[in-house]
């Protein structure tokens, strides 16, 4: 019961989320404020997951493949499949629901709680588009520039795993990457993270906006913005994949 | 003037306000008293509209605003400046940011028609050399005059102060004080304070509505609420030494 409680009360929140902004170039400048804080921000984490994890993939494969007559492209071509299918997009959306939806709860309930939430209505200003539409343009647009940079930076990793550590031949590696690509891996990829990018905006808002309270509840609110996004990622993940590649 | 006309308030099973009607003067400092968890913020909230009331009527310069629809109350709401307890300041924005914030939204006006009135604002509530301070940088005293500064940017005709003094010192206390006064009168404004701090009400308090049991249980001004014989109210009032000393 409580669960259809919140889906409703949730798409009453968007609704009110999505009224034309009253103001258009604070609204443009809210977006680019968000863009830096929401995504440029991500930027080195993504960087730094993707780089160890394209290398933990690659060295993995190539130390699994021990019979001989499994071509050895097989690590390139799979490091470069988990990264486009999976981790870019996934994987780096749960990194961005702990990092930047416990960022987005926070600073929505602290302004809940602090009455600034309330002193933005008094004004007449319609807080909920004020507040959350920037955040979701500015994630639903930079989020998947990140998966793209994910996949670069991750088959780099790998590359910089094969080279140190000769695995397996450089050759046979930059072959791999290259065999057979399916380019809609990518559009797949991409817009998962779009829907990611949604979620990741919209839900952590939507927990942090009715709380009521102190600390303790922008806290609370904190942990249930990023397991619940968490959880609604990897069922859209599911349905998302479903839908596209079978 | 701002009629309240037997407002009721409850949050689930819990009643908060019982009834309660009260009338606030232009050009007056209307004073809220009673004690912690009595109810003022909810009533204050309540006349303003950020909370819906259960029953009742809130006029505002004879006309129903809690009646009203969205669009028509947004009107009213604009002519309404309020001070939150804690100031409510954008903790992203800087001091001048918070105060040109109302301008920006809805004066239309130009760049340096803002400028001007926000560095007006900012001299009424005698700041200078703050403009670029975020809230966490400067004081309590400060940042609730940057809040009235804000309050007043849109020239309201209507200013809701909530435990203006809270968390300030004796000193600053009085300059808040003084400054609503000498603002309610400068802007002739309707001036609805909530408070606990006596001193306040010893200097400030117009018309005083004593909070008690979701009521409005006692109304006076500040010369009357000495002289009082209700119980409730002397019990509030005469809860300190200090004020004791003062009856003797
Ligand atoms: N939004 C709300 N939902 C439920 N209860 C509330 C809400 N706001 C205030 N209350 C309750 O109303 C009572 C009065 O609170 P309040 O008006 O803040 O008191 P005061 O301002 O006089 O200290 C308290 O018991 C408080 O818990
Ligand atoms: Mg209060």
């Amino acid at each position: 019961m409580e669960f259809f409680y919140h889906i409703g009360k949730y798409l009453v929140f968007l609704r009110k989320v999505f009224k034309r902004p009253q103001k258009r170039n604070i609204f443009i400048q809210n977006i680019f404020f968000e863009i830096e804080k929401l995504g440029i921000n991500s930027v080195v984490i993504v960087f730094i997951i993707s780089i160890f994890m394209g290398a933990v993939i690659t060295l993995q494969t190539a130390y699994n493949i021990e019979v001989s007559f499994v071509p050895l492209y097989l690590v390139g071509l799979g490091t470069r499949d988990s990264m486009f299918l999976e981790f870019s997009s996934t994987i780096v959306a749960l990194i961005l629901a702990g990092k930047v939806g416990a960022n987005i709860a926070s600073e929505i309930g602290t302004m809940k709680i602090r009455e600034q939430i309330e002193a933005l209505d008094m004004m007449g200003v319609n807080s909920e588009s004020y507040l959350v539409l920037p955040k979701i343009i500015a994630s639903v647009f930079t989020f998947p520039l990140l998966t793209l940079f994910s996949m670069f930076v991750g088959i780099f990793g790998g590359y910089l795993a094969v080279y140190f550590t000769n695995a397996i031949p450089l050759d046979d590696f930059v072959y791999g990457i290259h065999y057979y690509f399916i380019p809609f891996y990518i559009t797949y990829s991409l817009i998962k993270m779009a829907i990611f990018a949604f979620i990741i905006a919209t839900v952590p808002a939507y927990q942090a906006y009715f709380i009521r309270g102190g600390a303790l509840e922008v806290g609370k609110a904190n942990t249930k913005a990023v397991v619940y996004s968490s959880i609604l990622i990897l069922f859209f993940n599911v349905i998302i994949t479903q839908i596209l590649l079978s | 003037m701002i009629e309240v006309r037997n407002i009721s308030k409850s949050f689930g099973e819990e009643q908060i306000l019982k009834n309660i009607s009260l009338t606030f003067e232009r050009g007056k400092t209307n004073l809220i008293i009673g004690q912690s968890g009595s109810g003022k913020t909810v009533l204050l909230k309540s006349i303003v509209g950020i909370h819906e009331i259960d029953e009742g009527e809130i006029i505002f310069g004879g006309q129903v605003y809690s009646s009203m629809d969205r669009k028509e109350k947004q009107k009213i709401r604009q002519e309404i400046g309020m001070v939150f307890q804690g100031g409510a300041l954008f903790d992203s924005y800087t001091v001048y940011e918070n105060v040109i914030f109302p301008l920006r939204m809805f004066s239309g006006m130009s760049k340096k028609e803002m400028n001007k009135r926000v560095d007006f604002c900012l001299d009424r509530v005698n700041l200078q050399n703050v403009n670029d301070f975020y809230p966490s940088e400067i004081s309590g005293g400060m940042q609730k005059r940057v809040a009235i500064a804000r309050a007043i940017v849109l020239n309201p005709k209507y200013l809701f102060f909530d435990e203006p003094n809270s968390g300030l010192d004796p000193k600053t206390a009085i300059v808040i004080d003084n400054l609503i006064k000498e603002i309610t009168v400068d802007f002739n404004t309707v001036t609805v304070i909530n408070t606990h701090d006596m001193n306040s009400v010893a200097e400030t308090g117009d018309n005083i509505a004593f909070i008690y049991n979701g009521q409005a249980w006692w109304t006076g001004n500040n010369k009357d609420i000495l002289e009082s014989e209700n119980k409730e109210l002397n019990e509030f009032v005469f809860a300190t030494k200090l004020m004791r000393s003062i009856k003797k």
